[in-house]
């Protein structure tokens, strides 16, 4: 099993590669499953699927159920809630993680979680995860032990410094990735030197430069999801390429 | 027996896609249901199978069939109680089966067979039954003999699924009808120590956690689970005072865990040496003097309390593991206790909540309080809380009679013409104050934060010198002294 999380400064073009990740790694007929764990992303729509729940959902559900299960095991319950919110696409299961959590304590929930996603990802050959900058289903250790975590960027200050801070974070955290990966994304001639020295500089490895690639920026204006992208495109292909260094 | 199929505890979690499926027992379109009951050994035929309905391979694939698992155990050590423990237990089992995916409990399963199961030769329920009663005997070997029906007919699983209802609705009943006295270990849990390291969390049957969500069974299953875990088990001890919910091995376990800072707990007391509050809880339940009653406040509800401090104020100042007189955490699921804070008159303490909270766990209030209960809509303030207590004549204003023994444990209001000298030891008698000798070394905490103006109610305001006190030689223990100042 081989699992990577895809995050990096909103805007950036994150979702997109998570979606074309996605689509590389079910076309080698491995057993694949995307997670969107950013609430403000829409990898769904990326992938041009709509799943009717999501794990917030349940564990909300769950925290206002749960004084009425008297003899009920709570972490069956929760097991099976999971497996009705995965969304089976034609080549791959879909996990969205949904709405962040609300007031109260979590610990007991979390606590669950944590194991019942541990074994339910233990039996897909590639996972890849959609999440915000902050990380926070790694902190909470929702999620644990991926194996990469790529950090894209675009030419900007900003979408630097999220990377930074990214970078930080997972120090802060203890999180022990294999590796931690740069993609700089929407780069045109002018700003390759400057990512490349920028990487240099902050010791990031650079694993790839994708293009601005205005097709994929049409369809992401009219709504079509990035997966239906057809013929030539630059940006696809090397993403092909990442999907072939990362999932074999 | 020889098995088409691997077996093994790697395969639990697994998802068999509807396009791997062969098909699909219960779940969402179907009846289907497990059961484990016990029997007498001698009507056993040990690992009997029967199947009442069609097998796998007279199955149509892709399609969905009613299913029901009936397992009868038996043995010297087997007794009603364990059937719930070892029906959870299926689940695991079934699971540890490649190709097979079982979810959910009880009337809820969800079974899918995958295709390349039924490739590599899986073609009969036979073997999955056979599989799992092997499972059954290897891990709980005080499972002696067990026989299993598995049903697959549609009206036959729908006739004993009613039966079956009946007894999960018993084993309901008698879960809510175990009490801290009927067992020997409470639980502990330590996921919130991370925010609050002296805190210690002691689940019993009486008493849910603080964050609502680990019942005394939940944490009993965890540390069968995982004894390391974050649940272990407390034996309970001696018991210290039956009323206050005392044992010695809850003071120990508390000794411990909070670093010596803590070395008595009551599971079932506001005012004395009550549970500590980590951060977690749903509730909060604060005490006011000037009424004599407890309020409670859930997380939800932003405005103030009557008390004029809002539910985060109280938290911020009482969680963190401490053990703070006039406040306790609480789970929501407490309040379904018949222990709820019985040494301090419980119920009949009770004076207000919000409406919100109130009508959550409306049908666990004792139906002769029901209405004696103020929420923001009869008072959102101490004099408009006086007025409604005063009106429903509420316990607190006459005096209150605690349910569990009939002792009276508060003296009432005390008319507000009289100037209020208390004397302490007719106080202490009439209190009947319990066996302790010595004043509880912590304080009812004023609580002030910055820009906060105290409320005048949270401060005993000084008499000008109206009351002089000599005590000499004197043992005393107050629970409350009420100083008010006299009306001009």
């Amino acid at each position: 099993m081989v699992s990577v999380a895809v995050t990096g400064k909103g805007g950036t073009g994150k979702t997109i590669l998570s979606a074309l990740l996605v689509k590389f790694a079910s076309k080698t007929g491995k057993r694949v499953l995307a997670v969107d764990a950013d609430p403000d992303s829409n990898l769904p729509e990326a992938l041009g699927v709509e799943p009717e729940k999501t794990l917030g959902e349940v564990r909300e559900l769950f925290q206002m159920s749960r004084d009425d299960m008297v003899s009920h095991d709570k972490e069956v319950w929760l097991e099976g809630k999971l497996m009705e919110v995965i969304y089976e696409a034609d080549s791959y299961d879909l996990l969205v993680m949904g709405r962040p959590e609300g007031a109260g304590c979590y610990c007991y929930t979390n606590n669950l979680l944590k194991s019942i996603l541990r074994k339910f990802m233990s039996h897909y050959d590639a996972i890849i995860i959609d999440t915000e900058a902050g990380l926070e289903h790694f902190s909470r250790q929702t999620i644990k032990d991926v194996d990469y975590l790529l950090v894209v960027t675009d030419a900007s200050m900003k979408g630097f410094r999220t990377a930074e801070r990214i970078r930080d974070l997972v120090k802060e955290l203890n999180l022990d990735f294999r590796g931690i990966f740069l993609v700089a994304n929407k780069i045109n001639d002018m700003a390759k030197k400057v990512i490349e020295d920028y990487a240099n500089e902050h010791k990031f490895d650079l694993i790839a430069i994708l293009p601005f690639d205005e097709k994929l920026a049409e369809l992401d204006l009219r709504g079509v999801p990035v997966v239906k992208l057809n013929g030539e495109s630059e940006l696809v292909n090397r993403v092909e390429e990442i999907s072939g260094m990362i999932f074999g | 027996m020889e098995f088409p199929f691997e077996i093994s505890p790697m395969y639990e979690g697994e998802r068999i896609r509807k396009s791997d499926m062969y098909v699909e027992l219960g779940g969402p379109t179907q009846p289907g249901f497990e059961l484990v009951v016990s029997a007498n050994k001698d009507e056993i035929e040990d690992m009997k199978f029967t199947l009442i309905g069609p097998d796998l391979n007279e199955m149509e694939e892709g399609k969905a069939y009613p299913y029901a698992m009936i397992y009868r155990i038996a043995g010297e050590l087997v007794e009603k109680d364990l059937e719930p423990v070892v029906e959870r237990r299926n689940h695991d089992f079934q699971n540890y089966i490649a190709g097979y995916m079982h979810l959910n409990q009880r009337y809820d399963i969800w079974i899918r067979i995958s295709k390349s199961a039924v490739q590599k030769g899986l073609n009969s329920l036979e073997q999955i039954a056979k599989a799992t009663m092997m499972l059954f005997k290897n891990e709980l070997p005080f499972i002696e003999k067990i026989e299993a029906t598995y049903v697959t007919d549609q009206a036959e699983v729908e006739k004993r699924l009613e039966e079956a209802m009946k007894i999960y609705e018993e084993r309901d009943e008698r879960t809510l009808t175990l009490h801290d006295e009927d067992v020997d270990d409470f639980y502990s849990c330590t996921l919130c120590q991370s925010f609050a390291p002296t805190n210690v969390c002691v689940i019993s049957p009486d008493r849910v956690s603080l964050c609502g969500a680990i019942t005394w069974f939940d944490g009993r299953a965890a540390a069968k689970v995982d004894p390391e875990g974050p649940n272990a088990p407390i034996p309970k001890g001696e018991l210290v005072d039956e009323i206050g919910g005392e044992y010695t091995g809850v003071n120990e376990f508390a000794k411990e865990r909070s670093g010596g800072e803590y070395d008595r707990i009551k599971l079932h007391s506001f005012f004395e040496f009550p549970h500590t509050s980590c951060g977690c809880f749903e509730v909060i339940g604060f005490y006011m003097p000037e009424v004599d009653g407890i309020g409670w406040v859930h997380r939800g509800y932003d405005a103030p309390a009557p008390n004029g401090l809002t539910f985060s104020t109280m938290a911020g100042q009482t969680g963190g593991g401490k053990q703070v007189v006039g406040f306790l955490g609480i789970g929501i699921a407490y309040f379904r206790s018949p222990k709820f804070i019985q040494a301090d008159g419980g119920w009949k303490r009770t004076v207000w909540m919000p409406k919100s909270l109130k009508e959550r766990i409306q049908e666990f209030i004792p139906e002769d309080m029901r209405d004696k209960i103020a929420t923001e809509e009869d008072a959102s303030n101490l004099d408009e809380l006086k007025e409604f207590l005063k009106k429903v004549n509420h316990p607190v204003v006459t005096g209150i009679i605690r349910d569990v023994d009939g002792i009276k444990i508060t003296d009432g209001w005390i008319e507000e013409e009289e100037v209020t000298e208390v004397t302490p030891e007719e106080e202490a008698q009439a209190l009947q104050i319990r066996e302790q000798p010595q004043i509880p070394s912590m304080q009812i905490q004023p609580m002030y934060q910055p820009g906060y103006q105290p409320a005048p109610q949270m401060l005993p305001a000084p008499s000008s010198g109206v009351i002089k006190l000599v005590l000499k030689n004197a043992k005393i223990n107050i629970e409350k002294i009420i100083v008010s100042k006299e009306k001009d």
